[in-house]
């Protein structure tokens, strides 16, 4: 696997493999750390693959576990700290770990070795030898597992394999800076745009550099520690992007060796291009996209000031070295310029299908017959022009709100478990460039509750908090008599959105 | 001032202008997060023509309706 075989590389250097606040780790010290786990996981378990689970936020020792997990052959997966107990419980339920390494102190019992950090430090800290390239997970093993919305309301694995992640490495390198520098280490674990740090990154002998969830929720203290940071490569969502450009402060003063931002997993809107510009001026701007299914991102490109004045919206790039993008109407190839299709991706970086989901790998995932390559239906809608592709909506109901992928009958599932919600309809709400802004959730009730709508409100948001994680809780829950139907008899969902145009 | 604070506060939180107490702790109750508190902050802006910056900006600021009105009294000197 070329992460573990560069991680090998620079550990014989004294290059810094990540900051964490007042933590630093060594390339030496990863290494090292992560064939002590992979050594304790060899002897503990022995043949028993399974994967391991890790709980947790942007812990130093997390870095080390997951190194440590692929050295052993074995695959992790990440649950983040904001995902309540309930649906934490449900993925372990599902991957059925002998051990999970829980930073977060609230993993119940569930039959496997629990390792809270101060177990682990004396592990991690023994001396272990290197782990030999027999052990490591093979192409075809799985590297990760990631859990997304699924639309049943319970959440669905997509392993993505070793050999998945070295072609999405290969194909992302050549945007970056020749040889190490610091990269934007923001993005969850439990989310795959992680990865241009953690995969491309490491690959490439960069300093990760740590920023948690009370460092994003916290503009003050994030802007002091950016300021530090030394900051050559910018990786986030364009909404974290937006958080941060609303500071005037957030310029080339403050990041004065940035020279490029790499954004991924929604929208770009042409509004934060044009701010990033104007105060960045030595930096340039990549947009890229691609879903969890094909291993983070399948399309970039440099966004330039043509692009930028141009009125349709900000191209999402073209296919990267290896992928092989395609347009499908109706079944059929769609070859013209400007034709809208679904986007077929095809080539290494697609992954194997669904976690234990064969019913839903087989409609999504396909092997080209001709090419023998593996493929994956994206269901976003695209079209292209001279080569650069552009995004155009979804075909289903699913969304990217701050960059967190969602389906909306996840949301109203859960919401449905409530005590006094019969049925739940939700809705996003968008801005002018098609982007997400919020949700919306119109509700019918059991009974009258007698609250006022604040009120109600806020006892609904803290009874969805232990289903739903923060990200997924509408900002707006407003009871309604009744739904409004269209012609089929269906919700309409788009007047239901349409009654709130306009608002914040 | 009061009554604009509590009509865009309830925009965002979907309720009436006359729900939004005071003394409303706006985080606390979930009724703000980063992002929805970027939202008021812009509309902020617009409303009372001052100038908020949200990395120099601390919590507490604009974590109740009555916070936010010492904030934008001070911004308007």
């Amino acid at each position: 696997m070329l992460v573990l075989e560069q991680l090998k590389f620079f550990a014989k250097t004294d290059r810094i493999a990540l900051v964490n606040r007042e933590e630093t780790l060594s390339y030496r010290e990863l290494d090292a750390r992560s064939n002590a786990f992979a050594a304790w996981l060899l002897n503990t378990f022995g043949a028993d693959r399974s994967p391991v689970v890790i709980c947790g936020d942007k812990e130093t020792d997390l870095l080390c576990c997951l190194f440590g997990a692929l050295k052993s052959g074995r695959a992790y997966v990440p649950i983040d700290s904001v995902v309540p107990e309930g649906r934490a419980g449900q993925i372990i339920g599902d991957v059925k770990p002998r051990v999970v390494v829980d930073f977060t102190g609230r993993v119940p019992d569930c039959g496997a070795v629990v390792l809270s950090p101060a177990d682990l430090a004396p592990l991690l800290g023994g001396s272990a030898a290197p782990i030999s390239r027999q052990y490591w997970v093979g192409d075809a093993g799985p590297a990760y597992i990631l859990f997304t919305s699924g639309s049943t309301g319970r959440p669905k694995g997509v392993p993505i394999t070793a050999g998945n992640l070295d072609a999405f490495c290969r194909g992302l390198l050549p945007y970056y800076p020749a040889d190490g520098g610091v990269v934007l280490h923001q993005v969850s674990y439990s989310f795959d745009v992680s990865g241009c740090a953690v995969y491309a990154g490491i690959s490439r002998g960069m300093t990760l550099f740590t920023v948690d969830h009370a460092m994003t929720g916290n503009l003050q203290e994030l802007f002091a520690a950016l300021g530090e940071s030394g900051l050559t490569l910018w990786v986030s969502t364009p909404s974290f992007g937006e958080l941060c450009a609303q500071s005037r402060g957030f310029s080339q003063e403050l990041l004065p060796r940035l020279r490029q931002f790499l954004f991924c997993g929604e929208v770009l809107p042409h509004t934060l291009c044009d701010t990033l510009a104007e105060r960045f001026p030595a930096a340039r701007i990549l947009n890229t996209y691609g879903p969890t299914e094909a291993t983070v991102l399948v399309t970039a490109d440099e966004i330039t000031e043509e692009m930028r004045r141009d009125s349709r919206t900000i191209p999402i790039g073209r296919a990267i070295d290896g992928v092989t993008l395609q347009l499908e109407r109706d079944g059929a190839e769609v070859t013209g310029e400007e034709q809208p299709g679904e986007l077929l991706i095809l080539g290494p970086t697609v992954g194997p299908g669904y976690f234990g989901r064969p019913d839903l790998t087989e409609k999504a995932f396909f092997t080209d017959p001709t090419t023998g390559l593996r493929g994956y239906r994206t269901g976003d809608l695209c079209y292209q022009r001279n080569g650069l592709y552009y995004y155009c909506g979804r075909a289903d109901n699913q969304l990217k709100l701050n960059g967190y992928r969602i389906e909306l009958e996840d949301v109203e599932e859960n919401l449905q478990k409530l005590p006094n919600i019969r049925r739940a309809a939700v809705v996003p709400v968008r801005d002018g460039d098609g982007k997400v802004q919020y949700l919306a959730a119109f509700l019918l009730l059991r009974e009258e509750d007698g609250l006022t709508p604040l009120k109600r409100a806020i006892a609904l948001k803290k009874q969805a908090a232990a289903y739903l994680p923060a990200y997924m809780i509408p900002r707006k829950m407003t009871a309604v008599e009744s739904f409004p139907l269209n012609v089929n008899g269906k919700i309409d969902r788009k007047a239901l959105a349409a009654s709130l145009e306009g608002t914040p | 001032m009061e009554q604009k604070i509590a009509e865009i506060l309830a925009a965002i939180c979907g309720a009436g202008p006359e729900e939004i107490e005071p003394e409303l702790a706006l985080f606390e109750e979930g009724l703000l997060d980063s992002f929805a508190a970027i939202q008021l902050v812009m509309e902020l802006e617009d409303a009372f023509g001052v100038s908020l910056d949200m990395a120099s900006l601390p919590r507490e600021s604009i974590a109740t309706p009555a916070a936010i009105a010492r904030l934008i009294r001070e911004k308007l000197g």
